[in-house]
């Protein structure tokens, strides 16, 4: 949970009179911002994909000034609004400002360190990136004087389902805009700049409280806002015309992601831990691979893929079954190692499969190649298609394909989860000898959720194996399996949500920065330690989780409340006085 | 409080009425006999208690009924049924529990906790629940409703979708009746139910129970306060050291010398260092 | 009968590196309930450290075996114990401690971070400290003279000086723990920090310092059993740990989890059975590739049927 209010260790008295001088230093920092992006950042070419222009911004620009117009609205606004009232109190005008501020800084500092890394020093770096550090600097420090606002309540605000529906589309193509345009990016450089970007507009979106009120318009319309998610995703590939490259990741993302959300039944619903759930996709894997007529495969059945999928799915979830059903009696710690013990097992089996240490079925550690491409009624997904003029390549065939194989398995989730079997899960996750007391059928549910979850991964790795042409013991190792957890971790456990922007995260990041790529799995590491130290509920918290993992931050309710007292003391010193709020 | 739910009245009661019958049930953990020889019947729309000192074994004799433990030796039937030592399976027969110290599920709200417990009266499965077929809505909309009279009949409804963990004490300890009641139980037991309670709440605990028996429940409560049990019970069994020391109506188990031996201790006796297990 | 005497000393020596392993996770498991997954990694920097200890003495090569045996490899060990140990208690410090009133699927997670962590650290940043060779492959462990690769035999049965050598150490170890458990201060504390933490912290007992002092004894044994792995496979690598961990977790479930004695016999147990599959099971599924597959399989069977472990008391859920 952030700590932000506890950065500010001088008495709140004392900033009293900074306030005003706060705001104006807020917009003075955002219009130093927008000057300096009409300077040149750098001469060098290569570093942020080219900002070298004076008056032209580069588009990487152009979304630094949207963040720095957002700045001087949020700083200006308490300003002009100075009675209560509506406009006032629904927006968490100054917490936004500070965090609107801090995002100036962050990307100030990202910009000049890119263009220092990627031009060969911060020689480089041009008066607008340093007037853009200087104005980071000054949006920071002013927002950081101001006082929290109390929290806002845009989400109560009664809006018209015309203008929700209408917020809805409006941010989902935000979104896919925002995407198309990261995945655009060639630099490292801009890439980090982007996301930097990206991360502090939506903090500041969010304590402003202006997600709070999209929150609510998506709650009131859940069906309009999955099915605009999914036609948003499906309209995807056109965006990206015809590259391959960004194709390729997404669909991997994709494929990572209904692997996750398969995971996140057996570790966020019913809380147990698997370390070896990559065995089950690479058991679909292998199953579909062996099926599908390869050339490198010695069993020559070769069912049409509809039938091949569900095989591979019936496979993983039989393998799930034979580990479950011993291990699943015992305590949960154990079922960890027994789980990790199987992963191993399931890849040294998978490499002695190969005629000379057992039967020949894998091929041994040279994997099954030349998977053929997927062929639907004559439709071909090796084959580049002319959509509406558009051409899109085979791995947007596989994205599609994928699209429908995550929506089966998003649906399956959620409809499980708001199920008596949802809730006999959550209740074993919460207390089992309870659940069981209670006439939950304890060992049944696990085992169904092991054995479901076991055969969501195999749908994946079925689609899986065509989509990577070939088929090795090595892709499916502990550390994968490691990486899912992490995903379904980061993300939030127990959320769908969370779970789809934390696969998105990991695969994302190393395909983008390939610089890092070395140091990855070591980051990858320290994530996992700092969020079970820091965040523990992930991202998107699920709403029982959060309260699970924070029982102890009245602290920070208190540093708060503080600060409260200050605003309110601030604003309305006659109508609020500090012995109602305490 | 509001509208009673719906009395479990199709009990299949032997003929003499007697709903649960344990005979001679004994447990022994190594060499401690925690349990020795108890036997106990409770009658249809009976409310009976459990009484005795710390480590008398009441508890344990609890867990022995529950099917959390195995009896050593002994019998328990239930409705003329022999009852299979699995706590889910004795749900499934009609005895519903609660635990002495509160056992919800912290992390899901007061609602969800009351249908959890009709898990086991209900049957749409994961393919039901997949493709939302028709008993799976039937069920769900049946679950809720009889859960949020439940929370009704206890005083919780305006507490539904609280956190069970964010709830007062003494809601924990009624929303774990109601959870309990959502099972369909033909006969409720109660361990310490006013344990940590003050007064008034114990008042409200008690005349929560009267209105769990007029809905034709049978009651066995293990209790610690005396006057919370006599006024409440019909039978009284009083249990020392692992054994039934005396059995009879209030008034008789509250003016034995034995009992009260027991509880203040003659001159003579040895100090015992109870166990509870 | 000699291939099974000779199966039956490999295995023997093959246990008891498990069992040195072994103990670190049933220590810490016996006192705080946690499985410490990143204790295969503390082997592995136990292992690394008593090589750096041997590059910063300068690398020496040629000696008489006395002075190889009681001078250079008490050093080493000496060196690889003070690296495991303090890796040990950094990760108690940074990761685990704060962690304790956690869920506890928090403190498995943080751990498989750890693990990754602490491989990753190696592999990249080994190579970096001056005169350090790359450790992006195996590096080949120095030659002890009059251990490495010398052996002795009886009758037709072969026996390597380094397997002796680690039976030895698993002998000393044992020894040394059984003393420090039941005649020391910090172990009478340690025992009943395990039975009971808060009484024990009411009786004045440091729980905090208990608990550091499971990990750092495990981690010195992990250590030894590093150098007794570099010397018996002749080199180390940063991926070692995983494996070894794995099993040794296997072997201190097979004895019972929480209990030293049992971590030992665990070790032997596993070690001997999966030098014997490789061995006596006909067929193709007899061959060295398939006997992690055994030991694991083993795994699943004792949880399956003894999830108490050989040694371990069974425990009662209590309502």
């Amino acid at each position: 949970m952030s700590r932000f209010t506890s950065a500010l260790t001088i008495p709140a008295e004392k900033l009293e009179k900074f306030q005003t001088a706060a705001h104006i230093g807020g917009i003075v920092a955002a219009a130093l911002g927008i000057v300096s992006v009409l300077l040149p950042w750098s001469y060098a070419h290569e570093a942020l994909d080219d900002v070298t222009y004076s008056a032209a911004p580069s588009p990487l620009q152009y979304n630094y000034i949207g963040l720095a117009v957002i700045a001087v609205v949020l700083f200006a606004a308490p300003l002009v609004l100075r009675k209560p009232g509506k406009a006032r109190d629904w927006v968490a005008w100054n917490t936004g400002a500070r965090f609107a501020g801090y995002g100036l800084l962050a990307t100030g500092f990202v910009g000049v360190a890119a263009i220092g890394i990627e031009s060969g020093g911060l020689i480089n770096v041009d008066p607008g990136g340093w007037l853009a550090l200087v104005a980071g600097v000054v949006g920071a420090v002013s927002g950081l004087v101001l006082f929290r606002s109390p929290e806002p309540s845009m989400g109560r605000i009664k809006t018209n389902t015309i203008v929700q529906i209408i917020a809805i589309a409006g941010g989902l193509a935000a979104v896919l805009f925002a995407a198309a345009f990261a995945l655009g990016l060639s630099g490292a450089g801009a890439f980090l700049f982007y996301l930097t970007f990206a991360a502090f507009l939506a903090l500041t979106l969010v304590r402003t409280g202006v997600f709070g009120w999209f929150a609510k318009c998506a709650a009131d319309n859940k069906k309009i806002l999955v099915l605009a998610a999914f036609f948003v995703a499906f309209v995807f590939p056109f965006t990206q015309n015809g590259s391959d490259a960004n194709m390729s990741i997404a669909t991997q993302v994709l494929i990572f992601s209904a692997t996750a959300l398969g995971l996140n039944i057996v570790v966020g619903l019913v809380g147990l831990l698997d370390l070896g759930y990559i065995a089950f996709l690479g058991a679909g894997a292998f199953t579909s691979a062996v099926l599908s007529g390869s050339l490198y495969s010695h069993i020559h059945w070769h069912p049409p893929f509809i039938v091949t999928v569900l095989i591979s799915g019936c496979v993983s979830s039989f393998l799930g079954l034979i580990i479950g059903t011993p291990t699943l009696r015992v305590s949960g710690d154990y079922l960890a190692i027994v789980t990790l013990a199987f992963g191993e097992i399931f890849r040294i089996t998978m490499n002695n499969l190969d005629g000379s240490d057992g039967p020949n079925i894998t091929n041994g550690s040279n994997g099954i190649n030349n998977v053929p491409e997927l062929s639907f009624l004559g439709f071909n997904f090796g084959d580049a298609h002319q959509i509406f003029g558009i051409q899109v390549g085979r791995f947007a065939n596989y994205f599609w394909l994928m699209l429908l194989v995550l929506a089966v398995i998003m649906v399956v989730f959620v409809n499980l989860n708001r199920s008596r079997i949802g809730r006999g899960w959550v209740a074993i996750r919460e207390d089992e000898l309870a659940a069981e007391a209670m006439g939950v059928n304890t060992f049944g549910l696990k085992i169904l959720a092991f054995a479901g979850g076991a055969f969501l991964a195999g749908l994946a790795g079925a689609v899986k194996a065509h989509y990577d042409v070939s088929v090795t013991p090595d892709q499916y190792v502990f550390l994968e399996s490691a990486f899912l957890l992490a995903a379904v971790v980061l993300g939030g456990m127990g959320t769908v949500m969370g779970v789809l922007i934390g696969a998105t995260i990991l695969k994302l990041l190393p395909e983008k920065l390939r610089f890092f790529s070395d140091y990855r799995l070591m980051l990858f590491g320290l994530l996992l330690v700092f969020m079970m130290r820091f965040r523990p509920e992930g991202i998107i918290a699920d709403e029982r989780r959060q309260l699970e993992f924070h029982a102890e931050d009245e602290e920070l309710a208190e540093d708060v409340q503080e600060e409260l007292i200050a605003y309110h003391d601030h604003f309305n010193p006659d109508a609020v006085t500090t012995e109602d709020l305490r | 409080m509001t509208a009673a739910p719906a009395p479990a009245t199709d009990a299949p009661v032997t003929e003499d009425g007697v709903l649960l019958d344990a005979r001679n049930v004994t447990m022994q953990f190594g060499g401690l006999r925690a349990v020795g020889d108890v036997s106990m019947q409770v009658h249809a729309g009976e409310i009976v208690g459990l009484i005795g000192p710390n480590g008398a074994g009441k508890t344990t004799f609890f867990n022995c009924l529950t099917g959390l433990y195995k009896p050593t030796a002994g019998s328990v039937t239930f409705a003329g049924q022999p009852l299979p030592p699995r706590p889910r399976k004795v749900v499934y027969a009609g005895m519903a529990r609660t635990f002495q110290n509160i056992r919800l599920f912290h992390n899901m709200t007061a609602l969800e906790n009351v249908m959890v417990g009709r898990y086991c009266r209900t049957k749409s499965n994961a393919f039901d629940a997949v493709f939302r077929l028709p008993r799976h809505r039937r069920e769900e909309r049946e679950a809720t409703e009889r859960s949020r009279e439940l929370l009704a009949f206890v005083g919780l409804e305006n507490k539904a979708d609280t956190l069970s963990r964010n709830l007062p004490y003494g809601d924990q300890r009624r929303l774990e009746i109601a959870r309990a009641l959502a099972t369909d139980p033909k006969l409720l037991l109660l361990d310490e139910p006013t344990a940590g309670m003050n007064p008034q709440e114990t008042r409200e605990a008690e005349d929560l129970i009267f209105r769990i028996r007029d809905l034709g429940l049978a009651v066995l409560v293990i209790e610690h306060d005396m006057r919370f049990i006599f006024s409440l019970c019909d039978r009284v069994y009083c249990l020392v050291r692992g054994e039934v020391l005396v059995e009879g109506a209030g008034d008789i188990v509250q003016n034995d010398p034995r009992v009260i031996e027991a509880y203040i201790g003659a001159p003579t006796v040895v100090e015992e260092d109870g166990n509870d297990a | 009968m000699d291939l099974f005497w000779q199966q039956l000393i490999n295995g023997l020596s093959l246990g008891a590196l498990y069992a040195l392993i072994a103990v670190g996770y049933t220590v810490v498991y016996g006192i705080v309930q946690l499985i410490n997954f990143a204790h295969g990694e503390i082997f592995m920097t136990g292992a690394f450290g008593a090589f750096a200890t041997w590059v910063v003495m300068g690398s020496p090569s040629s000696m008489s075996w006395q002075v190889a045996v009681f001078g250079m490899l008490p050093v080493m060990i000496l060196g690889g114990i003070i690296v495991s140990v303090t890796m040990a208690l950094l990760m108690e410090r940074l990761a685990y401690r704060p962690l304790r009133d956690a869920p506890r699927l928090a403190p498995l997670i943080s751990a498989i971070g750890i693990s990754v962590f602490l491989q990753e650290f190696v592999r990249l940043f080994f190579g970096d400290i001056p005169g350090m060779p790359d450790s992006k492959r195996a590096i080949p462990f120095p030659n002890i003279e009059g251990i490495s690769g010398r052996s002795v035999s009886f009758g037709n049965v072969n026996v390597q000086i380094s397997a002796l050598f680690t039976l030895g150490a698993l002998v000393v170890c044992t020894a040394f723990l059984w003393f420090y458990v039941n005649r020391t201060k910090t172990g009478r504390a340690m025992v009943a920090t395990s039975q009971d933490p808060d009484t024990a912290r009411l009786m004045g007992i440091n729980v905090d310092r208990v608990i550091m002092a499971a990990f750092a004894v495990g981690a010195a044994l992990a250590a030894i059993a590093g150098v007794a792995q570099g010397m018996r496979v002749g080199n180390i690598d940063f991926r070692m740990g995983f494996l070894a961990g794995l099993k040794a977790f296997t072997a201190a479930v097979l004895g019972g989890i929480g209990n030293i004695n049992g971590a030992v016999v665990g070790g032997l147990v596993l070690g001997v059975v999966e030098s014997m599959a490789t061995t006596f099971i006909p067929g193709q599924f007899g061959s060295p590739a398939w006997k992690d597959v055994w030991a694991f399989v083993l795994l699943i069977l004792v949880l399956v049927f003894r999830p108490q472990g050989l040694l371990g008391a069974k425990v009662v859920d209590r309502a």
